[in-house]
């Protein structure tokens, strides 16, 4: 445990000392909230700020942690990890708190989002209902953070990853349920976005802005993130002989 | 306890042999694992420090076994990587503190203050580790390994691109910590370091242990002055009686010789006869260059007068 918080603790401060990063991280979200659910001129439902606000957070979510991969992979590049390994800490926590350190980063990024929807008119939840948003794309962090890492363990090559990543945020977003109904979608795209994991998590957060809680799509979260999350520390072990 | 013990230690990247056959026992003492590039040196340290798991044989640090009980091993170890890692955003003393918190120590602040101040890092510890130099940035390094008291520190190339003066003051911190009782393994490519300090050499060619015991030893077995040629154009190859070929770089030649003053005109002739054009010769002792040069050979050398070079080492080693 100790292990977990002082990685957490040290990727925090690189973090946060590389200002460039720690901006950009929040402005993009930002500017596409105000781009998307201001300047678009679309009426697919009555508020469309409220409907595009779990859309941008999830996108949010996915861009933070798709790319987080790398993080593990410089570590190793960098010769830290070999350093890592040779301590008495147990091994399994340097993949713990990757995982954990870029799922809350995407929170701290998602509150932003939340706090300037609300600023510029999306309804204001209760508090259950914005533990429930923070729970859902929690556990999506976990889930697209485990899958990133476990990808770049697998590629082991900075630049096929960095490809990877590019070749995968664009189409899943543009394919999910996030910026248009699945009524308004042709069918192809709407068969393709109901089995996008993003819409997954999207239509679970929308579900709890408009008053029920997703029980059903929680659990399949959870299932789908413990079968990524343990196929990661498979694949950790396995890098790391 | 033996702090290092090694038995039949190999390594196999596919079909390449990148250590092969290792035996070793190294304790409370400075050991230098010598050799070239690629010989074998970081992959041996790998396998000693549990990241690596070798193809046959066996490691033991502290008694136990590398693979079997790997966490009681990083227990007593510190390793420090070939390459610089540094976290550069960060303070010196943040880098330490986080060392300071992963190994669990009781006063992370004390321990951590003692030893920027044994490192002589104390005025620029919260500087950021990226305005620090080369040097610095090594006994921070240093530092960071030696927060929990290891028994075997494992140190590689720990001077590699530093200035003579850097590199000193490195050694004196290396050598303070083996008078604590510490066995440190390090490997090297700098020959006058590790005669200078190193308890003990191994040298290490292809894989292979091709020399090993203290520096004076080995430059006794070679014969006792050494003779080094300078020549214009190729070396072509001389026998003269009583005189050895120890090996070639660049323009230089150097031969063994029993005795140095009478060998010198004898050797003149013989290279002059054989059509080599001699630019200059001199005479000196041997120094662990040499040992190097002799053990490891040149790699462009045909490979039969490698093996009869190699077989020679072996003989004088038993
Ligand atoms: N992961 C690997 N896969 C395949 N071959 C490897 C791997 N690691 C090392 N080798 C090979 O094993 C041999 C020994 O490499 P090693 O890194 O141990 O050499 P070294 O003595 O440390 O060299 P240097 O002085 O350059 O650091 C080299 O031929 C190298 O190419
Ligand atoms: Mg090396």
């Amino acid at each position: 445990m100790k292990g977990v918080t002082t990685y957490i603790y040290r990727d925090f401060i690189r973090w946060i000392r590389y200002r460039v990063g720690v901006i950009s991280s929040l402005v993009l979200p930002a500017a596409w909230l105000l781009f998307v659910g201001l300047a678009l001129p679309v009426t697919f439902t009555g508020n469309y700020l409220d409907f595009i606000t779990p859309g941008i957070l999830v996108m949010t979510i996915l861009t933070a942690g798709i790319s987080s991969g790398s993080l593990l992979m410089f570590d190793k590049i960098l010769g830290f990890l070999n350093k890592f390994l040779a301590m008495p800490v147990p091994r399994e926590s340097i993949l713990v708190s990757k995982i954990l350190f870029i799922s809350i980063r995407g929170l701290i990024q998602a509150t932003i989002i939340l706090l300037i929807a609300v600023l510029i008119g999306a309804t204001l939840l209760n508090p259950l209902q914005y533990g429930l948003i923070y729970l859902i794309l929690f556990l999506f962090g976990v889930f697209i953070s485990a899958f990133s890492t476990t990808i770049a363990l697998y590629l082991n090559d900075h630049d096929s990853f960095a490809a990877f990543t590019a070749m995968v945020t664009m189409p899943l977003f543009f394919t999910s349920s996030a910026l248009m109904p699945y009524s308004s979608m042709p069918t192809w795209l709407s068969a393709i976005a109901h089995v996008n994991p993003l819409s997954f998590a999207i239509d679970a957060i929308r579900d709890v802005g408009a008053g029920s809680i997703p029980v059903v799509s929680i659990v399949l979260l959870l299932v789908f993130t413990t079968i990524v999350a343990v196929l990661a520390g498979y694949v950790f072990r396995k890098a790391t002989v | 306890m033996t702090a290092i013990l090694t038995e039949g230690l190999t390594k196999n990247f596919g079909d390449l042999c990148a250590v092969e056959g290792l035996d070793l026992s190294v304790d409370k003492e400075i050991f230098g694992l010598l050799g070239p590039n690629g010989s074998g040196k970081t992959t041996t340290v790998l396998m000693l420090t549990t990241l690596l798991a070798q193809t046959k044989g066996s490691a033991s640090i502290c008694g136990h076994d590398t693979r079997l009980d790997p966490e009681k091993v990083r227990d007593c170890i510190s390793y420090v990587p070939q390459d610089m890692a540094v976290d550069t955003n960060l303070t010196g003393r943040e880098n330490m503190l986080i060392f300071a918190w992963l190994y669990g120590i009781p006063n992370p602040k004390d321990k951590v203050d003692e030893l920027l101040a044994v490192m002589e890092l104390s005025d620029r510890a919260d500087d950021l580790a990226k305005t620090y130099s080369g040097g610095m940035r090594r006994r921070l390094e240093l530092a960071e390994a030696l927060v929990h008291e290891p028994e075997v520190i494992f140190l590689d190339e720990p001077t590699i691109g530093l200035d003579v003066a850097a590199r000193r003051n490195i050694w004196t911190h290396i050598r303070k910590m083996t008078r604590k009782g510490m066995t440190i393994f390090m490997t090297t490519h700098y020959m006058d370091e590790a005669d200078q300090y190193c308890d003990r050499v191994g040298i290490i060619s292809r894989g292979k242990i091709a020399a090993l015991g203290t520096p004076s030893t080995l430059k006794a077995h070679l014969m006792k002055d050494v003779i080094t040629v300078t020549i214009e154009g190729d070396y072509a190859p001389v026998q003269l009686d009583g005189s050895m070929f120890v090996g070639q770089s660049d323009d230089s030649i150097s031969f063994t010789v029993e005795n140095g003053r009478e060998a010198l005109p004898l050797l003149a002739d013989a290279l002059k006869q054989s059509g080599n054009r001699v630019k200059a010769m001199s005479l000196r002792e041997p120094s662990l260059d040499d040992v190097f040069l002799q053990s490891v050979g040149k790699q462009e050398e045909p490979k039969g007068f490698e093996e009869f070079k190699f077989h020679m080492m072996l003989h004088r080693r038993h």
